[in-house]
């Protein structure tokens, strides 16, 4: 790719990812809202210069939710990526670095996981272990494990011949100490766009998840839970749906421009 | 100091079972200079990898006897190998490009049998790396100690390879074809460096190379092989003067000379 294209990629990425990551962090210590303070008076409210995306059906400040809102799906996707990466990692190193049989094992096991949809397998793990978002968080990180492991692997295969490898080995170093010092930092730019490209597909799974109802429970807010409240009121207040449903595009949009732009 | 007899090394990784050395022997003392000639696949490379035993453990069948130092080494445990492998024995790779690590520091790279064998301190640690790479006539050690791979030349990175080799001293050095990727000047440098740190050191220099004319001012005893077999061994006169294998006589007449012709 051109390095203008790349350096476009990177700008946009920022901005969008700004708007959204910024006022999430605000949130933290304010919102112009308390995002749970019902208002009966301004039901269904359109955007005004008190409400500035307007309210939701009981009244309560939209923007304010978007923000505590996203806040909770920056937070359940970072979970995530998170589990995923961490134990994708220790299962891929290991396959990779000592072949064989083990490999032959874990990769089988992990093409099952990968195998079965991601949002079914979370659904099987919140009606075993109930809904919130901890559970969520631990359901999509094991089905987003796989997929970091398969990288992670076909890296450590790459590089385990090498002979500065080898020279590793033979300088006395450990087993351990060659999987992850030595070979893990090769394998970091490669990791680093696939974290991209997952912390998407998992801002996109929660968002789903929160949609039907098993993701996060009320009254603590998440985008994907504001979009399924709002989908009554699509045509009495269509602002209520717009909004969460722009920032998760945004966020998404933002982060998958970042991702582009940090490829090799 | 190192006795190998009858080390035969048989990969199992086809149907048929491949052997790639018969029968090697080799006694080598403190401070020698031994080196092993013959062609591409002749299982040189593969006799040095068993030495240093970096040969994976399953599919293949290594039998004979390695001896360093009294300890056996092709069935000693793997922690017991891990304590003499980059203290005792050390090895220097064909391919200067791809034998340091593209994403480590040249300094963190040579100190790293320090860190796995020693107490140093940080700062004893920087101290050594420095004085190694100032041995190995590398100028600007405090240059090279913070730069990566990919800042130096190939013949600064077989410098650095063979610094990284050195630092603890070791009784044993493989080299793998050092000089094979480096032009001729370059090549000359090394084994210079080579002959002077075996003598200040005392370090045995097991080396290897398809280079016969190289060999022959360098070695003072010399193999030769060919297709696993060890055709031919003795001091670097008697192969050269009086090759007992048609082998030996063809790979020394197609050394080039310079002479008058007709």
């Amino acid at each position: 790719m051109k390095s203008k294209e790349k350096r476009f990629n990177f700008i946009c990425g920022s901005i969008l990812t700004a708007i959204v990551v910024i006022p999430s962090i605000i949130s933290l210590f304010y919102t112009p809202y308390s995002p749970e303070m019902m208002d009966a008076s301004s039901k269904l409210a359109g955007v005004s210069m008190q409400h500035l995306l307007g309210c939701d059906n009981f009244g309560r400040d939209v923007f304010s939710r978007i923000m505590v809102g996203s806040r909770m799906t920056l937070l359940i996707a970072c979970g995530t990526v998170f589990i995923g990466v961490f134990l994708g990692t220790i299962l891929g190193a290991a396959a990779g670095y000592f072949g064989g049989l083990l490999d032959e094992f874990l990769m089988r096991i992990n093409d099952a996981v990968f195998a079965f949809p991601s949002i079914l397998l979370a659904l099987v793990f919140i009606s075993l272990f109930g809904s919130g978002k901890y559970q969520v968080m631990i359901a999509l990180g094991i089905a987003f494990i796989p997929s970091y492991a398969r990288i992670v692997r076909g890296e450590f295969i790459k590089y385990r011949n090498m002979d500065y490898i080898q020279s590793a080995r033979l300088a006395g170093a450990g087993n351990f100490r060659i999987m992850f010092v030595h070979i893990l930092p090769n394998a970091f730019p490669v990791l680093l766009s696939s974290i991209m490209i997952g912390f998407n597909n998992a801002v996109l799974a929660e968002a789903s998840m929160s949609f039907l109802g098993i993701g996060v429970q009320p009254p603590d807010a998440s985008l994907g839970r504001m979009l399924s409240e709002a989908q009554t009121y699509i045509f009495s207040a269509p602002t209520f749906a717009l909004f969460p449903g722009i920032a998760i595009i945004m966020m998404v949009l933002g982060f998958s421009l970042l991702g582009e732009a940090w490829k090799r | 100091m190192l006795t190998i007899e009858n080390l035969n090394i048989e990969f199992h990784d086809h149907l048929i079972p491949e052997t790639v050395v018969h029968d090697f022997n080799l006694k080598m003392q403190q401070g020698e200079i031994v080196g092993i000639v013959g062609e591409s696949g002749s299982g040189k490379t593969m006799t040095a990898l068993a030495i240093a035993g970096l040969l994976s453990r399953h599919d293949m069948k290594k039998t004979g006897k390695i001896i360093f130092e009294g300890r056996e080494l092709l069935t000693c445990e793997r922690n017991e190998l891990r304590k003499i492998q980059g203290k005792d024995i050390a090895m220097i790779f064909q391919e200067p490009m791809t034998s340091l690590n593209p994403v480590k520091r040249i300094g963190w790279q040579v100190e790293e049998s320090l860190r796995i064998h020693t107490n140093l301190t940080k700062e004893e640690r920087k101290e050594r790396a420095i004085r190694l790479l100032e041995e190995v006539e590398l100028k600007d050690a405090q240059w090279v100690y913070q730069a990566y791979p990919h800042e130096l030349s190939g013949g600064m990175r077989q410098r650095v390879m063979i610094a990284s080799a050195m630092i603890l001293e070791p009784k044993l050095l493989i080299a793998d074809e050092p000089t094979t990727a480096l032009d001729v000047t370059v090549q000359a440098q090394i084994i210079r460096l080579l002959q002077r740190l075996c003598k200040e050191k005392n370090t045995a220099i097991l080396f290897i190379s398809h280079d016969l004319s190289l060999v022959k001012s360098f070695c003072k005893k010399i193999i030769v092989m060919q297709d696993g077999y060890m055709i031919e061994s003795g001091t670097a006169e008697q192969v050269f003067h009086n090759p007992k294998e048609e082998y030996t006589k063809k790979l020394i007449a197609a050394i080039p000379k310079l002479e008058k012709r007709g």
